[in-house]
């Protein structure tokens, strides 16, 4: 029983991990992998509004999301765009934003464990004899409401529909009028939105801390692998694949299998099917 | 072989640059002495360090510094950063430092680091090689690196360590300080919650087998990769098996997590971190809202709490206070602190700093200082431990109570009782 | 702006020496002896020098040998990425392999360091080519990712089953007997693999490694097992990367856990980024710039990493074709503008 529902609650925080990096790539198949530091930023942020400078706690949130999309926004339009297309110099221009950026906020003070948010409801529930705190059924509960409205975002309004095109088909889209360095920009900003509000829903059960970032980035990049690059219904299954393969190594193998999991799943994968268990298969391309 | 041209003037200024800046060792007006430090600094283990080691420095040198022969030399530090507790810095990167203090800085002791166990044990035969005196204050635990002094006593004859050591703080002190719980509250049921390093697990496996030894209840324990930041699981085991102490021994950051989710899931058993980093800091109330009360943890020395060890102690802290703004945080503080006055100690008695004659006058340390009597092993360079201010160097647990960090053990400098969280004693009442 | 660009380009020619020296005409005069001679005199001249220069500072002496080391591993990153068509994240795990396997050879056996380093480039070399034997198929940033994983996961193997000395590492390796031996011997190695390499890409076997990297197909087409050709090319680049490895823990007489950390996949990429890919000396001099100003900029602490990746990016962004491909351009040719 506990191992279902703290595997629930490990598969969510991971999907929530792993949402942003993939929207990014979905759409404009941008590797970011400066995902983690947008991540610890928005929690960075968040905490200094909160705590040094009094702002309340839901305003706080919402100037720091903002802040996010503007920094993932401008990371596109003034770098990223210089090297559109070449994956190999993607991935190293955007770990190294990543990198500047955190070792920046470690300089800049982001050491030790005192800083935290604080959760949105403490206490605990008792579910049928496994006692959970409340905030981490609010995570399942909040992760489930985001995954919903960027369901709803992306099949009902025209922004939306036009980053799926661009997704499916980036010539076609073109033609349409659709802008695609513009719906790029759009889709680094949103990406940065659900690494910041991920972090939002996630930090206040730990601390903010640098490392958070490479963490982050790991589980983001092996859950996207698994559930197939690009793909958003197979980042939320191999999300509870994940989580639960995690869970049960803690449970019968002890817990520092637990990352041992995560990258076996990733090369696994990866020499077995590279799309991903759930993407769209295309043989040719990533295979000799 | 067409590209292979025109390297030329790259080349030529690089190897300008590089001589241009090379021999740039600074030139004092007077002669100080070096007290090179290769700390983590981003890090509560390295800066811990750094700011004990700065703080006695100063108070070295307001008083006109340390007597060697016939004339007074100021102190100087100079702190490297080793990034060795970062995660994905290849610990070469720390050897480096070590060798820019040793070469470049002219470093003549090494005080602090290195902090990671692998890069301060990979770090002794260079600092071997050098023939300097070298005192480990911080971070490393790991009881291999006093056995390899043991081993090769005239190789590593330089090499000190003044703080705690992994093996006396499970016999001499977490152990004796259980079985008081134990005795106090009835308690006999132990769950082992410790970090992936060799220092953790080894005390971990020592303490599961003494407890047991005694009669004590132990579940198996559970191994936490670095930088973990879910314990569910693990709790929810100790909690079904009811296990009413909860030992934990991690020295990462994330322990606070552990303790968040303690407290949110009123797990019965009480949390005693024989190390535990984040519990140390005094942040730590504020950064918990309240949750980490009733965790104890271990500083490894007193001084790194406040309490009344020696007349030094409190005297140390207050210096700290005043200089930082508030209490000495992790456990590599007071034994920091201390190991530049044990330096400016032996080099009044050596007279010299000839490595020699150093070695001989520090083995030969007999000083009363914050964290009681210091006196090294005559084999293998470990500070001695003891329960007795008086005696040795001794330890401290304090426990968390009421936003403040209230010394339990050992006896002889206590400052308060161990308490139960109020949902274990309610179930005791029961 | 526009209307300037429409109205003239950029043109570039070949230098007239560049041209004559091309053939055996280049042995016609001194002149273009020189010319051809003298980069690779200054490189070779530059490397075998600088301990000496160095002599008055120990320290730097030490630096080089480090930088020695990250050569070897971009050398190895640029040949696999830009004549193979493999692009390896990985070089850390090359490092670990390498080292471990040395210090297990010297410490259990007792082998001299003369015995353990080429035994641990050949055994590190095999060992790492049957590891990634599997993903040899994959292409492109399938390749890339999944070789970024080997080191993680070799380094959690060992911590989680505590083998191998654990977190603590295996200590006592012998060093070498004297530091400039350990210089030379690596100095010299860097210039024999660089040259050895740049000589063996322009045989046939480094025409069919490009044509794998082009146009893998083709090459399946001409009757010539791919996979095979991948796996030789691993196996130099690997081995290349465990010689570095086994040096390291010579030279710091220890084998850790943290041989296998990121810095040793990073900072390699960063140099051939920096210094210019696909010329396989671009590299070297990468290592010679990166990893002496990150030792000066070791006094800002922690920012130093920050300030390193901005650069790296600066370079990625705006001067992607590195500081040799540049090099050699002004050295070999000369533009101008013309009216269109």
């Amino acid at each position: 029983m506990e191992i279902l529902i703290y595997g629930i609650v490990n598969s969510v925080s991971l999907a929530l991990m792993a949402l942003g990096f993939t929207l990014v790539y979905g759409v404009s198949r941008l590797p970011n992998f400066a995902h983690g530091s947008l991540y610890v930023t928005t929690g960075f942020i968040t905490w200094l509004l909160l705590q040094r400078l009094g702002v309340p706690y839901l305003i706080a949130m919402l100037i720091s999301l903002v802040f996010i999309a503007a920094v993932g926004a401008a990371m596109y339009n003034f770098i990223l765009v210089r090297i559109r297309g070449m994956s190999i110099s993607e991935i190293i221009a955007s770990y190294a934003i990543g990198l500047a950026i955190l070792e920046g906020l470690r300089w800049g003070g982001l050491k030790g464990t005192t800083h935290t948010l604080p959760v949105f409801a403490s206490g605990s529930v008792d579910i049928l004899g496994v006692v959970v705190d409340s905030h981490r059924l609010l995570v399942i509960l909040l992760g489930a409401i985001l995954v919903g409205l960027l369901w709803v975002f992306v099949n009902r309004t025209r922004l939306g529909l036009a980053l799926k095109g661009m997704a499916q088909d980036e010539r076609a889209a073109l033609t349409l009028g659709i802008d695609s360095d513009r719906m790029a920009v759009m889709s680094m900003a949103l990406g940065a939105i659900m690494a910041g509000l991920a972090a939002l829903v996630l930090l206040p059960l730990g601390n903010i801390v640098v490392e958070a970032g490479y963490h982050v980035l790991i589980m983001a990049v092996a859950v996207c692998i698994v559930g197939g690059l690009g793909s958003w219904t197979g980042a939320i299954l191999a999300a509870f694949l994940i989580g639960f393969a995690q869970i049960f190594t803690v449970a019968w193998l002890g817990p520092h299998f637990q990352v041992v999991v995560a990258l076996l799943a990733i090369i696994l994968t990866l020499i077995s099917r590279p799309s991903g268990l759930f993407g769209r298969q295309k043989e040719l391309e990533e295979r000799v | 072989m067409r590209k292979m041209t025109a390297r030329w003037p790259l080349i030529l200024a690089l190897m300008v640059g590089v001589c241009l800046t090379a021999p740039s060792a600074p030139a004092w007006a007077a002669d100080p002495i070096v007290l090179g430090c290769p700390l983590s600094t981003a890090f509560l283990y390295g800066w811990d360090a750094e700011r004990g080691i700065r703080l006695a420095a100063e108070e070295i040198n307001a008083q006109g510094g340390v007597k060697v022969g016939n004339e007074k030399r100021p102190l100087a530090v100079e702190v490297i950063d080793t990034r060795d507790l970062e995660p994905g810095v290849p610990v070469s990167e720390a050897l480096l430092g070590v060798e820019k203090l040793l070469l470049e800085k002219k470093a003549d002791f090494i005080v602090g680091g290195p902090v990671r166990s692998e890069a301060a044990l990979a770090a002794m035969p260079i600092i071997a090689k050098a023939q300097k005196i070298s005192i480990l204050t911080s971070g490393s635990l790991t009881p291999k690196y006093s056995e390899m002094v043991g081993q090769q006593p005239d190789k590593f004859k330089y090499l000190f360590r003044i703080s705690g050591e992994s093996k006396w703080m499970v016999t001499g002190e977490i152990i004796p300080c259980l079985e008081e719980i134990g005795k106090k509250y009835n308690l006999d049921r132990l769950a082992i919650m410790v970090q992936d390093v060799a220092h953790a697990r080894a005390g971990g496996a020592i303490i599961a087998k003494v407890m047991a030894g005694k009669g004590w209840k132990v579940l198996d324990p559970e191994v936490y990769p670095t930088g973990a930041t879910d314990f569910s699981m693990g709790l929810v085991k100790a909690k079904n098996e009811k296990a009413q102490v909860l030992l934990i021994w991690m020295d990462m950051p994330e322990t606070s997590i552990l303790l968040k989710q303690w407290n949110d899931m009123k797990v019965p058993a009480l949390p005693f971190g024989s190390i535990i980093a984040a519990a140390e800091q005094p942040g730590f109330w504020a950064a918990t809202e309240g949750k980490g009360e009733f965790c104890l943890a271990n500083v490894v020395n007193a001084g790194n709490a406040p309490s009344q060890a020696t007349p030094w102690t409190m005297k140390f802290v207050d210096a700290y206070q005043k200089k930082y703004g508030l209490e000495p945080e992790g456990y590599g503080t007071s034994s920091s602190y201390m190991a530049v006055y044990v330096i400016k100690d032996a080099i009044e008695r050596a007279g010299s700093l000839d490595p020699e004659k150093l070695v001989a006058a520090m083995k030969a340390t007999d000083l009363m200082g914050v964290y009681g009597r210091i006196k090294f092993d005559p084999q293998t360079n470990q500070v001695i431990p003891s329960l007795d201010p008086n005696e040795g160097a001794v330890g401290t647990i304090f426990q968390w109570q009421a936003g403040k960090r209230v010394v339990v053990f050992p006896p002889k400098i206590a400052t308060g009782q161990i308490l139960l969280p109020p949902w274990m004693t309610a179930g005791e009442k029961k | 702006m526009e209307a300037v660009m429409a109205t003239r380009r950029k043109e570039r020619l070949d230098r007239g020496i560049k041209v004559r020296t091309d053939g055996i005409y280049a042995v016609s005069s001194w002149r273009e002896i020189a010319y051809l001679v003298l980069p690779r005199l200054l490189l070779i001249g530059g490397l075998l020098l600088m301990p000496l220069l160095l002599s008055q500072a120990p320290y730097w002496q030490r630096v080089v040998s480090i930088v020695c080391i990250y050569s070897l591993l971009a050398i190895s990153f640029d040949f696999l990425a830009h004549f193979v068509g493999l692009v390896s994240l990985g070089g850390a795990l090359y490092i670990g392999v390498g080292a471990y396997i040395a210090a297990l050879l010297n410490t259990h056996f007792g082998l001299p360091s003369w015995v353990t380093v080429p035994l641990s480039t050949i055994l590190g070399g095999g060992f790492c080519t049957l590891l990634l034997w599997p993903c040899l198929p994959l292409r492109g940033v399938y390749f890339a990712i999944v070789s970024l994983m080997f080191p993680l996961l070799a380094a959690r193997i060992i911590e989680a089953l505590d083998i191998f000395g654990g977190t603590d590492g295996i200590l006592g390796v012998d060093g070498f007997s004297s530091k400039w031996m350990e210089m030379y011997v690596l100095i010299a190695l860097v210039l024999l693999i660089l040259f050895g390499l740049r000589r063996l890409v322009n045989e046939d076997l480094g025409l069919v490694f490009r044509g794998v990297k082009d146009n893998d197909q083709a090459v399946k087409a001409s009757g010539i097992d791919v996979i095979t050709i991948k796996a030789l090319g691993v196996f130099i680049a690997s081995a290349i990367g465990c010689l570095g490895g086994a040096m390291l823990s010579h030279l710091y007489m220890w084998a850790g856990l943290s041989q296998f950390a990121l810095d040793f996949s990073i900072i390699p990429i960063a140099a051939t980024v920096v210094g210019g890919g696909g010329t396989l000396a671009g590299p070297v001099i990468g290592c010679l710039i990166l990893v002496p100003i990150s030792e000066l900029l070791r006094d800002f602490g922690t920012l130093r990493i920050a300030v390193y990746a901005l650069i790296l990016c600066g370079f990625i962004v705006f001067k992607s074709e590195g500081l040799m491909v540049y090099g050699s351009r002004k050295y070999q040719q000369f533009e101008r503008w013309v009216q269109i």
